[in-house]
């Protein structure tokens, strides 16, 4: 494996070396130098990085879309051996009402968990974009969520929205919302969602918030000056300067959170494992129980694709809309 | 209070565009500043409470964490619980995960390094399909991938090792740290490549010496980048070592823990604080750039 990694590295240095150590090849810029650098020294850095990207993403994709046609399952790991079913696994996908509401779900819950990262995300940013004492130590505060790991979010949310013990339950309750005294907010997919749906925003709000600060903070002074001075309110200055110029920004981040939220899978198989009986889980969640506890590759490919050609979808829209800001 | 704070906080020439406050507008601006200061105190425990919930919950006595009314302040503070999380059981998982994290990070940065620098300098056939396939290939679904390298690495017999766990992981990384390097070797003028080479440089000498080490500050960055992606994977983690409790990362050891024992909260939270702390320090130092490196990659290519 380190292999690998380290070989092409060596040959890329290799050839190399002599032309360096002989001294009249230094000056010497032959045809062969010429060749060299133009030609074989872009391909042998491009190499591992490509073995890599190559041989871990594009193969294995292609390699899932066989095997969505087949029935393997845990005995080819014995005899090697599977057979082709057609669309066998996609009609399944398509009829088995649990694996239809998956995606629905997946959808579903996505989305608003974009909602509430964008709303939220964007009010932060707004909020740090005004002059206040501490708002240095506020971004900070902002940024830390982000950088807890996911299985960490998921334990600690778990821990928040415990039934007996949840610092949830006590704070609805103290409030008055007498029903939440030993609330079981794990027991119903609504409410289960509702927590995981507040894990994950908590967690994705702080990229968006920075991002839309960053953003925020590239609108010249002088324009919001000048826009002020002929009298435009606080709202009309968001709509008429700040909307159009982030909106590239706002509907990368968009597609990024988008992205993001359908590949869910931490926090979900932390607090829930898709319980109870397969209530929440999400179309990652799946895919994974059908391939690891079902073996039933076959069908669990049928679903990634399903996944990939979601994904991928999204993927264009977000290389459109980064074309239109050029460069790429 | 709150009026001074305005007063001294609001930029001087803001002031000047809007001519002499007028009588009437105070009282609003304090309202406003007002409703800025709420709002941060309400953002900042949203942010950070659940952390410091964490944090306290983690040296808390034992019996002052399964309380009907929470104990905010303990009676006193117990360090054993992290002791345990770095010494016990979990220094094996914590060094299971520095070993996965550090090799894959080694092994994608250098790939990434020098994919980066030509993607940034050469001008290639197809470049711009080579580019968007490093762009698209981080937004591949993991579960897509998991199953195929799962039986590539069954069939290579590298199941249950950390050697299939670190393939798998530069996956994702690979693609990751070449479009953020290749930012940094953009914005790195291509003069001081040129003059290395007319004082009679090689190419691959004026990358080494003159290069790379300019892109110091995006290597770490990019590293970084890496390396928390690694730390915090639990997907490839579990499908591959799930009957090896010995080669558990982090991730898959807390996971675990918290489905066999979901009562010791104070043990839970101990791990989830040591799993969190080295990617809270990396983040208050690279954050800027990183949240810079993605951004920008977002929106200018």
């Amino acid at each position: 494996m380190s292999q690998l990694g380290t070989r092409p590295t060596g040959e890329a240095a290799s050839p190399s070396e002599p032309v360096a150590s002989a001294p009249p090849a230094r000056r010497r810029r032959g045809p062969n130098r010429r060749f060299f650098e133009a030609r074989i020294l872009p391909a042998l850095f491009l190499l591992p990085a490509a073995l890599f990207i190559f041989g871990l993403t594009v193969w294995p994709v292609l390699r899932a879309l066989q095997l969505s046609f087949t029935n393997a399952d845990l005995s080819m790991f014995m005899t090697g051996e599977f057979d082709y079913i057609g669309l066998a696994n996609y009609v399944e996908v398509a009829t088995d009402a649990h694996l239809r509401g998956v995606f629905v779900t997946t959808a579903v819950f996505g989305l608003l968990c974009v909602l509430g990262t964008m709303v939220l995300g964007i009010a932060v940013a707004l909020l740090l974009n005004r002059a206040f004492k501490g708002r240095t130590l506020l971004a900070i505060l902002v940024l830390l969520p982000w950088a807890v790991p996911r299985v960490a979010v998921a334990a600690l949310w778990e821990w928040i929205f415990h039934d007996q013990y949840g610092l949830a339950n006590w704070m609805l309750t103290s409030v008055g919302m007498e029903f939440f005294e030993g609330f079981a907010w794990f027991n119903n997919r609504y409410v289960a969602f509702t927590a995981i749906g507040i894990a994950i925003v908590w967690q994705s709000f702080p990229f968006v918030a920075l991002a839309m600060l960053a953003g925020l903070q590239s609108v010249p002074n002088e324009v919001m000056d000048a826009a002020r001075v002929d009298g435009a309110g606080a709202w009309q200055r968001v709509r008429r300067i700040i909307l159009p110029m982030l909106k590239p920004l706002l509907l990368v981040l968009i597609v990024i959170s988008t992205i993001w939220n359908f590949k869910i899978f931490d926090q979900v198989f932390v607090m829930t494992e898709g319980g109870p009986a397969r209530q929440t889980e999400l179309l990652a969640i799946t895919t994974w129980r059908e391939a690891f506890t079902q073996h039933d590759f076959g069908l669990a490919s049928a679903l990634a694709m399903g996944m990939f050609v979601i994904l991928a979808g999204v993927t264009l829209l977000y290389l459109w809309l980064i074309r239109e800001e050029g460069e790429l | 209070m709150t009026v001074t704070d305005a007063d001294r906080v609001a930029p001087a020439p803001r002031r000047t565009s809007e001519g002499v406050p007028t009588r009437r507008a105070w009282p609003r601006r304090a309202l406003v500043q007002l409703a800025t200061y709420a709002g941060a105190i309400a953002v900042g425990l949203f942010a950070f409470g659940p952390i410091l919930w964490m944090l306290i919950t983690a040296l808390k006595p034992d019996g002052e964490i399964l309380t009907s009314t929470p104990v905010f302040i303990p009676s006193e503070v117990r360090w054993d619980r992290l002791a345990n999380v770095v010494t016990g059981d979990f220094a094996v998982y914590l060094r299971n995960s520095i070993l996965v994290s550090g090799a894959t990070v080694v092994l994608s940065v250098a790939a990434a390094a020098m994919a980066g620098w030509v993607l940034a300098r050469y001008p290639l056939p197809l470049k711009r399909y080579l580019l968007i396939l490093v762009l698209s290939a981080q937004m591949f679904p993991f579960v897509v991938l998991l199953i195929p390298i799962f039986i590539l690495m069954r069939q290579v017999d590298l199941l249950g090792t950390h050697t299939g766990l670190i393939l798998a992981y530069l996956s994702f990384t690979t693609p990751l740290v070449v479009w953020i390097l290749r930012g940094f070797f953009q914005s790195i003028p291509i003069d001081l490549e040129e003059a290395a080479m007319v004082d009679g440089a090689t190419r691959v000498q004026a990358f080494r010496r003159i290069i790379l080490p300019l892109a110091m500050p995006g290597v770490a960055a990019a590293s970084v980048f890496g390396f928390i992606s690694a730390w915090n994977e639990l997907l490839f983690a579990l499908s591959f070592n799930r009957n090896n409790p010995e080669l558990h990362t982090l991730p898959v050891a807390l996971q675990q823990f918290i489905g066999r024992d979901t009562t010791d909260f104070g043990m839970i939270m101990a791990a989830s604080a040591v799993f969190t702390v080295p990617v809270v320090v990396f983040f208050l130092f690279t954050h800027k750039r990183m949240t810079q490196g993605m951004v920008m990659g977002a929106t200018k290519g």
